[in-house]
């Protein structure tokens, strides 16, 4: 290692040690079952950069969206992602989370995914090459770096908005909110 | 082997009309109270595979076109039987055909959830496939996905980064 | 001893894609069981309502996502009997060798995922690892590693580039000869015997009242395949043979999978060497504005798990009036699986959903 990558460690040895051992939760939504499994087995093998895949999300803090997502899937995502422990990251997959991709005009699909819960980054393509998702995870060190990837704390903040958002969509929600949201209405 | 089949249809019951469109393919045209027996009658003469069970909207007549398909299972027949029966769109029904066919249970839901057409007899008319009720059954030609769409998810604002 | 409902949520190892099922148990036995399909629902079949003919051609590949290559043949087959085309002799040599490199990839993704549900986590990597070579093959022919978009009205969209059939018979060859270690690690060996032996037994009188198809249905004795009864393509011109077992539980089916891939082996071989030459599209006149005659067809294709089948309606204009996809996934998804798990043990249920090889995103299209 050089003299930065050193200081680094010992300045803030949390953060480095937290960022080059991300856990994934193993959650493939939509068309992205068939490009997970080439990336992490032998051949684009992603266990040298860090990355595996848990079983459950308690143990997990990098969430992959990966494809498009309907309207039954969303109130799995939002379970999981209140349930995973800070910091806690999003990467969004091909097109379809980006704008409702090739099913813009479908009547079951979402198409921003911003709107429900906060998402880090995007990886373009439909689907994206392994060779893609493994520089979205070097980017998404960079972002970890400089502070930037902070969508867990601006949960957190406008969890009311988030909420309104959700129930907006899909009705009364069974699950009682994850942070107070000041209102006196439950 | 066809010539026989047809004359015998055609011989057992009043109404149906027969026709062959394209290379092993039969088409019957009957209607909504001979089905049932239609079908035991193709079943004992070894037709005893359901294929599928579809609809069709025909909104400039006013009715809904049930669509059940048999084929057979031994390798040397490659016949596979169309029938085809139509019925009113104001108020669709159909009788169940599980006591003949035990594989037509979830044909039977989803034509009752995508398109409204109930089905008397059935034992388990539960949703299949969609998480919520629609005014108008998504299926049918007038409802008009885009409107309904752009309307739903375009209401939802996006969140600011602002304070 | 009481009664537990248990909910096995839509991410598990039993499935590939989402899909759940509601048990209800009392100890360790089963009593009953219901699937839950719909996570994966799109509408496909009103969203191809809205787009033209030519315009469905990257939609309908997207309805499975393992095997694409099958879905864009029944669709091209349909639109070409309604028309009236006729499709060149080499064409359909190129489309039998195509399909048949499409089935070799997906019975590897399956064996992946039902290797690495039981435990053996070596024959696992092996897999995915001969088909991300398969892949690359693709890649260079179409363009794209998994949606390819290669079969079009009338033929191919292009023909095979230079050095391309020596390229296939290295990797074939590279593959095949592997099929010795893959027998010592996983199906000669003593363990998945015991594992996999005996469990989600169907009768042959059950196949038949509950209509299987595919592996399912040549487990338990029946031989039936598209490819002999209704030859499409080129199949008419290559002997091949179908394996059938018969015992009907999950050790059969999984080497129903493993012979399969051997016969699809030897038949491209066999195709490679009878194809003549000659052009491979035969174009539609105006692709922006193609009105298609009024009638109703309906067409069947063998994909990697069983028959599927497409019927689809036309009004003579320049858009589908209806179409109504049958897929292999629906019935052994939603009636066979619900009867098999009744009186099985809760760490059974991954074995029978793998083996009976459902793919969630056919059942909701």
């Amino acid at each position: 290692m050089d003299r930065n990558k050193i200081s680094k460690w010992l300045k803030e040895p949390g953060k480095m040690s937290q960022k080059y051992s991300l856990s994934v939760v193993y959650f493939c939504t939509g068309c992205g079952i068939i490009e997970i499994p080439p990336v992490i087995t032998a051949r684009w093998d992603a266990e040298r950069f860090g990355v595996i895949p848990v079983a459950s999300a308690r143990h997990a803090n990098l969430f992959m969206v990966t494809g498009y997502v309907s309207l039954k899937t969303l109130k799995a995502i939002i379970r999981t992602y209140e349930q995973m422990p800070e910091p806690k990251y999003v990467v969004g997959f091909g097109s379809c989370p980006i704008n409702g991709g090739m099913y813009w005009d479908s009547y079951n699909t979402i198409k921003h995914l911003d709107k429900y819960i906060p998402v880090d980054g995007w990886i373009a393509g439909c689907m994206p090459r392994p060779e893609a998702i493994i520089i979205g995870v070097t980017h998404l060190w960079t972002l970890i770096d400089k502070g930037m990837a902070k969508g867990y704390v601006k949960y957190r903040k406008k969890y009311k908005y988030f909420r309104q958002n959700q129930e907006k969509l899909l009705g009364k929600l069974p699950w009682q909110p994850a942070f107070s949201t000041g209102d006196n209405n439950e | 082997m066809n010539e026989s089949l047809t004359s015998e249809i055609h011989n057992t019951f009043k109404n149906t009309k027969c026709s062959i469109i394209g290379d092993n393919r039969l088409l019957i045209k009957t209607e909504n109270e001979v089905i049932a027996a239609l079908l035991k009658f193709l079943k004992d003469k070894n037709f005893n595979r359901l294929a599928m069970v579809s609809c069709v909207d025909w909104i400039k007549r006013e009715t809904f076109e049930i669509i059940y398909i048999v084929a057979s299972f031994c390798i040397e027949n490659p016949l596979n039987i169309i029938i085809k029966t139509e019925i009113s769109r104001k108020k669709p029904e159909i009788n169940t055909i599980i006591d003949i066919f035990e594989n037509a249970e979830p044909y039977e839901r989803e034509i009752h959830e995508l398109f409204g057409v109930n089905v008397i007899g059935h034992p388990r008319l539960i949703p299949l496939l969609l998480e919520r009720e629609y005014k108008i059954p998504p299926l049918r030609k007038d409802f008009d996905m885009r409107k309904y769409s752009k309307e739903l998810f375009d209401s939802i604002p996006f969140i600011g980064d602002k304070k | 001893m009481r009664e537990l409902e248990l909910y096995f949520g839509p991410q598990h190892m039993g499935m590939v894609g989402n899909f759940s099922i509601t048990l209800s148990v009392e100890g360790d036995k089963i009593l009953k069981a219901t699937s839950n399909p719909g996570y994966l629902h799109r509408g496909f079949e009103k969203l191809m309502e809205y787009r033209t003919w030519i315009q469905n051609f990257p939609l309908v590949c997207r309805i499975n996502v393992i095997e694409p290559d099958s879905m864009e043949m029944v669709y091209a087959m349909a639109v070409e009997k309604l028309n009236k085309i006729e499709v060149p002799e080499r064409a359909n040599f190129i489309r039998s060798v195509y399909l048949e490199l499409a089935r070799v990839g997906s019975h590897l993704f399956g064996l992946w995922a039902y290797s690495n549900m039981l435990g053996f986590d070596t024959a696992a990597q092996w897999a995915m690892y001969h088909r991300d070579l398969i892949l690359d093959l693709f890649e260079e022919l179409t363009g794209a590693r998994v949606y390819h978009i290669y079969i079009n009205p009338g033929g191919v969209r292009r023909d095979f580039p230079k050095g391309f059939k020596e390229k296939i018979v290295k990797t074939l060859h590279s593959i095949g000869g592997c099929v010795p270690d893959y027998n010592d690690v996983f199906f000669n060996n003593r363990v998945f015997y015991e594992r996999a032996s005996g469990i989600g037994k169907l009768s042959q009188g059950d196949a038949i009242k509950y209509g299987a198809v595919g592996q399912t249905l040549n487990a338990t004795g029946i031989s039936s395949d598209i490819r002999k009864i209704e030859p499409y393509a080129a199949y008419d011109k290559v002997d091949f043979n179908i394996p059938v077992r018969e015992n009907g539980d999950a050790h059969s089916r999984i080497l129903i999978v493993r012979d399969e891939m051997i016969e699809s082996v030897h038949m491209i071989f066999k195709l490679l060497d009878q194809m003549p030459e000659g052009e491979v599209w035969n174009r539609t006149p105006n692709p922006f504005k193609w009105n298609i005659p009024e009638g109703e067809t309906y067409v069947r294709v063998e994909s990697s798990r069983g028959e599927l089948g497409l019927y689809m309606v036309s009004d003579g204009g320049d858009k589908p009036y209806r179409v109504h996809f049958k897929t292999p996934s629906y019935n052994n998804g939603l009636v066979i699986l619900e009867k098999l798990l009744k009186g099985a043990n809760i760490a059974d249920v991954g074995n029978i959903m793998i083996s009976l090889y459902i793919i969630a995103p056919e059942i909701d299209r």
